[in-house]
């Protein structure tokens, strides 16, 4: 039987490690072994070959690979009525392995004290979000990290210890809420500080490019663009992936994105080519690890991608004049 | 007018036939539903629906479209989709500009020469290409679009000034219709069938969601019995994508009802039917259809029940599905009251 540290083990490759997770959870995995068995397709030779579940199912199913109940779970947030994902952890650990190995990939970080502020997240006691913060919070041992009162300034003499400290400074926030602390309380960052964004709109009362929020956050900030980065990670994914100072996403090492034809799910694009985001997420070993997500993305030879938003579904229905089809 | 429609629509008509005939042969519709198309609209003509359409329309030598120019761009989903937009615009006395769709170039192009060759002085000018509109200056533009199409075709056209700064945009976004069924006996099974499938269900008269008190498993079988025997007649012609596999899988995952027919699937959702040859099956009632034509807006071109009234909504017969008169309003407007407007 697969366990985490297989999924961590650097020695086996990704392919092998990959087709082994598919062997558990086409077996262990209810909604996972009907989904492939209905679409009636050859046993996958490699990675590649492996039918991605579309990100819906944990919305609309509960995604274990066992009829073991696990207390935790992680909810999308929403408005109400929505229906909202949900995400069943039976493993805590390996959750937390996740984020920190996969932090240490991009960062070292022993140099850094993190500051989370994510307003619109607080609100949900199950976002997995708040639970990686919280994370990385615990780990560093000074004692500076922590999650900013929302509305409130950040505090100058805070900022100081930080320096004295050695340390940096990651402020870890939703994008939008960081564009909101500096339009209430306009404040300067130490020259080494990384802001690392994680996207989202939450406070929706903005619609800008990716980048013209970096560049309002560099200017805002006082910190060079290189020192914006971003976070790619959602409620059903228990890996990220991170962008350091441009747009291109870079995957942990037991994650792989691929970005898949929307008329034709089992097949990538070619490089360069828009489609829908696809990933494969290693640590998702007791939910699902082969996600077709709904974000359009592209990808570039050496595996790194961009996300270009959601994917809108609706051009694909009735009378429609297109330019460049019709 | 009716005269050249009528001597256009003749089944000896040579033209029509070489249409019909290169249409088939480059394989772009199915013979059965061009034909269908052509007798839908030999029955409106022949019912006088263009007298009808003109009175209703309150056309008159005073009040009419004379001298404006329209230029009308053509979607190609089905056989002679942009037929009613191009007899509008010419029965409101605009000058016709078309861009004719490469997916169906020669059935509405057969009905612009008739027109023409009958009455030299219409104004009547049809490309392919958008290009050939280039400083056209129209004073109008009608065209089937939806929220991610509708600027990059205005930026088109603005950038070969085919319109006038200020023109006058009738777009068009209705996708697809509902049906409410109250009843369930041989003639809804059979308006149904022919409501869902001519076409590919591809029209936005086309019914893409279904609204019912009773299950779809509690008509499974009839209804399927009804859909093979419609494609015993009129096979479908155009194939799905292999996403609408991926549907069905996915649905057989988190164990959706659903009716899986190979080339079309029939499943239990509220959700938007976003993807062509899907059909969505609601449980529900009238208050069902009201609050899915509120949340769906206007992607929903027409509601159709068996002879029930909806309270508040604008109902069809779902039996005129396929076969509406020629006066049937797309996204609710009038085309002739808009060109002359």
């Amino acid at each position: 039987m697969i366990t985490p540290d297989h999924i961590f083990d650097e020695q086996s490759s990704f392919e092998q490690k990959a087709l082994r997770v598919f062997e558990y959870q086409r077996t262990n995995n209810p909604v996972y072994k009907r989904f492939f068995n209905a679409l009636g397709i050859k046993e996958p030779a490699f990675a590649s070959d492996i039918p991605l579940l579309p990100i819906q199912a944990f919305k609309d199913a509960k995604i274990i690979t066992s009829e073991i109940d696990s207390p935790l779970y992680f909810q999308s947030s929403g408005t109400t009525g929505m229906v909202r994902s949900r995400h069943y952890i039976q493993d805590p650990e390996l959750y937390q392995r996740s984020i920190i190995q996969g932090m240490l990939q991009f960062y070292d970080l022993e140099e850094y004290v993190t500051w989370a502020y994510t307003p619109g997240y607080n609100s949900n006691s199950n976002s997995s979000l708040i639970w990686m913060l919280n994370t990385l919070i615990k780990r560093d041992e000074s004692g500076l990290s922590k999650f900013l009162e929302l509305g409130e300034p950040l505090n100058e003499s805070e900022l100081r210890e930080i320096q004295r400290s050695g340390k940096k400074l990651m402020l870890f926030g939703a994008a939008f809420g960081l564009l909101d602390v500096l339009d209430k309380h306009p404040s300067q960052l130490p020259r080494d500080s990384v802001i690392l964004e994680t996207g989202g709109m939450k406070t929706h009362r903005r619609e800008i490019t990716k980048e013209q929020l970096h560049k309002q956050l560099a200017e805002g900030f006082g910190l060079p663009e290189s020192q914006i980065h971003s976070e790619y990670g959602m409620t059903e994914l228990l890996s990220q992936a991170y962008a350091q100072g441009s747009l291109w996403f870079k995957s942990v090492p037991w994650m792989k994105v691929s970005i898949r034809d929307p008329k034709a799910p089992l097949k990538e694009v070619p490089l360069g080519e828009e489609g829908l985001i696809g990933v494969i997420d290693l640590a998702n070993l007791y939910s699902c690890s082969f996600i077709l997500t709904g974000d359009k993305g592209i990808q570039k030879e050496d595996g790194a991608f961009q996300v270009l938003g959601r994917w809108n579904l609706q051009n694909l229905r009735g009378c429609n004049f297109l330019i460049e089809r019709d | 007018m009716i005269g050249a429609t009528k001597k256009w629509l003749d089944p000896e008509n040579p033209h029509l036939q070489e249409a019909i005939s290169k249409t088939a042969s480059e394989g772009l519709f199915s013979l059965q539903d061009v034909y269908h198309q052509l007798s839908v609209l030999r029955g409106n003509v022949e019912n006088g629906d263009i007298q009808e359409w003109v009175k209703r329309a309150e056309l008159s030598n005073e009040q009419n479209a004379k001298v404006r120019k329209v230029l009308c761009l053509h979607a190609g989903n089905l056989p002679l989709v942009g037929f009613q937009t191009a007899l509008g615009v010419i029965l409101s006395g605009a000058d016709y500009y078309g861009k004719v769709s490469r997916k169906d170039p020669y059935l509405l192009s057969s009905f612009l020469e008739e027109i023409q060759r009958s009455d030299p002085e219409q104004k009547i000018s049809y490309s392919r290409d958008l290009n050939s509109f280039e400083d056209l200056k129209a004073d109008k533009v009608v065209f089937a679009g939806s929220e991610e199409s509708v600027s990059d075709v205005k930026a088109e056209i603005k950038r070969l000034k085919a319109a006038k700064q200020g023109a006058e945009y009738i777009i068009r976004t209705a996708k697809f219709s509902i049906a409410y069924l109250d009843e369930w006996n041989a003639d809804v099974r059979q308006d149904l069938t022919e409501a869902m499938l001519r076409y590919g269900g591809k029209g936005c008269r086309s019914v893409a969601v279904v609204v019912a008190p009773f299950g779809l498993d509690e008509v499974r079988e009839e209804l399927k019995q009804a859909i093979n025997s419609y494609w015993k007649q009129n096979p479908q012609y155009q194939k799905p994508t292999s996403d609408l596999k991926y549907q069905y899988a996915y649905n057989e995952g988190i164990q959706q009802n659903q009716l899986w027919l190979n080339d079309f699937l029939i499943q239990e959702s509220e959700e938007l039917p976003d993807t062509d040859f899907t059909v969505n099956w609601v449980n529900g009632g009238k208050d069902t259809v009201r609050d899915l034509r509120i949340s769906f807006g206007q992607m929903v071109q027409s509601v159709y029940t068996c002879e029930e009234v909806i309270e508040g909504i604008d109902t069809e017969p779902l039996s005129s599905a396929q076969s509406p008169p020629l006066y049937w309003k797309p996204d609710g407007v009038d085309v002739i009251k808009a060109v002359v407007g």
